[in-house]
């Protein structure tokens, strides 16, 4: 990758970059008030199995397809794999917070990075409901265009996704920046190998009934900091 | 019924062919459901080997047929093909069980496979609720289940799966298991639960729900219940489950069709046959303010 395409792509990957991703907790909050998730071990169990089990066949492949058509610049995959994401995403939480960050990603980048149509292209298909706007799906297709291949964009998305789950896991618990540091560093052989792994001319799959039922739950505590 | 043909090389005729037989039975079950004088009846119907057709049931006075699911033979083995073809005409309310739990047996390389094809008609009523498949140690389990609905049908969809014979301490020790859930709504809208696990890699693992013994999931969707119904349901589940959070972990939310959508988690049998019976009625009353329905399974 050469320097312009990675500076260009990790404004995208970056936690400065406005998604509304630090409201979300994608159901830790429920799982650590439910007891699942008491200390940083258990958190990386729990993470690892999501980002294993949850988000490798199903947003990890939305993300690679999304890479080739934002490279390519052919949305109709991308369209297509979006609704499969839709579909999948059976907790509203889940989907509504997904779409909403998908949402600001290709604000941003239909708005930034004027000289790649597709991204606005995609953008003008979610503003007329025709496709939903998934997180996987935009962050897919905007590092695409920027010059990022699949196995880097599913790598960065997988990335920023666990750097999420410490950051709410130390708003919710007394994990320390050490310690999350440490957590993360824990992840990063399994978000190497789901980069690498995953092909995305499989079905989408997904098995995190754990993970899933604790999002399901979050919208019934009685208290909460975060809104998923 | 052909299962298959066995292709003999021609001009090989010295040369004593091996007969590769296909494993496993061809198994199919269709079955048409109507309305007639305020009565759901079976109006066409086909069966071969292993099911068998048992006549509908009729448990109160709504004219809602019971159907129990029969494969005499237990399960499926390596090389089935088992399929069930449904339809539930315009206005007919079916309610469809099984006796027994669905067994997967062990294979050494063959697929068990079962696909099932549900249309529920405008205004029908179509609730399946089989009981749970148990996925012996070394199976390979397929299954599809894709449901089509016209307008103002209603679906309620259970399926669960067990780890496997705990009894015989075996837990999630099949080979392969693959489950395929489609419920299409006459917009084109669905809801999609597919789930690929082949414990013996990484990415299939079965991970952290391997503290559990049953993984089940529970789907009613309709396109002209009101949201405020919906929301209504969701929040009487919510608390049903809170109840029983002793026992299942379980979590309830509106897919991205019109209706509800709660998975569950529990350690016995017992816990998860309670919950459904829970979950069921609870439904029954705040759609078709109808009582719950005792089954005669045995």
């Amino acid at each position: 990758m050469d320097t312009r395409a990675l500076l260009e792509g990790l404004r995208f990957v970056d936690s400065f970059f406005p998604s509304g991703g630090y409201a979300f907790s994608s159901g830790l909050e429920a799982a650590m008030q439910g007891g699942a998730v008491k200390d940083s071990d258990q958190l990386g169990r729990y993470v690892e199995d999501q980002l294993r089990g949850g988000m490798s066949r199903r947003e990890v492949l939305a993300v690679k397809v999304a890479n080739r058509a934002g490279a390519t610049g052919v949305v109709a995959k991308a369209i297509e794999v979006d609704r499969d994401l839709e579909a999948t995403k059976i907790g509203r939480g889940s989907r509504v917070a997904s779409r909403q960050m998908g949402r600001q990603v290709l604000k941003v980048a239909a708005d930034q990075l004027r000289d790649k149509p597709v991204v606005e292209a995609y953008r003008d298909a979610v503003e007329a409901d025709r496709a939903p706007g998934h997180l996987a799906v935009s962050f897919g297709l905007t590092l695409g265009a920027c010059g990022w291949n699949a196995q880097e964009t599913a790598a960065a998305f997988l990335y920023q996704t666990a750097a999420g789950f410490v950051s709410a896991a130390m708003r919710l618990s007394p994990i320390g920046q050490f310690e999350g540091q440490r957590v993360l560093g824990e992840w990063l052989p399994v978000i190497d190998r789901i980069s690498r792994e995953v092909d995305e001319t499989m079905p989408m799959t997904s098995w995190s009934p754990i993970q899933d039922i604790y999002a399901m739950r979050h919208g019934r505590l009685e208290w909460r900091l975060f809104r998923s | 019924m052909i299962a298959g043909s066995v292709s003999v090389p021609r001009k090989r005729k010295n040369v004593p062919a091996v007969l590769t037989e296909p494993v496993g039975r061809v198994g199919r079950l269709q079955l048409e459901y109507a309305k007639r004088d305020g009565r759901t009846i079976i109006a066409r119907s086909h069966c071969t080997t292993p099911w068998h057709l048992l006549p509908p049931i009729y448990l109160d006075d709504t004219g809602a047929a019971y159907t129990l699911l029969v494969n005499p033979s237990g399960g499926l083995v390596g090389g089935d093909r088992l399929s069930i073809d449904m339809s539930v005409e315009e206005g007919a309310h079916v309610l469809i069980s099984a006796p027994s739990a669905n067994r997967v047996y062990r294979s050494e390389g063959e697929v068990s496979v079962q696909d099932i094809t549900l249309t529920v008609g405008p205004g029908a009523v179509l609730e399946w609720l089989p009981e749970q498949t148990i996925p012996f140690a070394g199976s390979r389990f397929k299954q599809t289940i894709h449901a089509t609905l016209a307008p103002g049908a209603t679906i309620l969809l259970w399926d669960a799966i067990a780890s496997g014979r705990m009894a015989r301490g075996e837990r999630w020790a099949f080979a392969t298991l693959e489950n395929d859930i489609r419920i299409t709504t006459a917009s084109g809208a669905a809801l999609v639960e597919r789930y690929a696990l082949d414990p013996a890699t990484n990415l299939g693992a079965v991970g952290l729900a391997a503290d559990w013994d049953y993984v089940a999931s529970l789907y009613v969707v309709n396109d002209v219940v009101t949201p405020e119904v919906w929301s209504r349901l969701e929040t009487r589940i919510g608390l049903a489950l809170d109840e029983e959070a002793e026992h299942v972990l379980g979590g309830v939310s509106q897919p991205a069709v019109p209706g509800v959508a709660v998975k569950l988690l529990a350690k016995s049998a017992p816990d998860l046959t309670r919950i459904l019976d829970v979950l069921w009625a609870v439904v029954r009353a705040e759609l078709w303010s109808l009582p719950p329905v005792a089954w005669r399974k045995y």
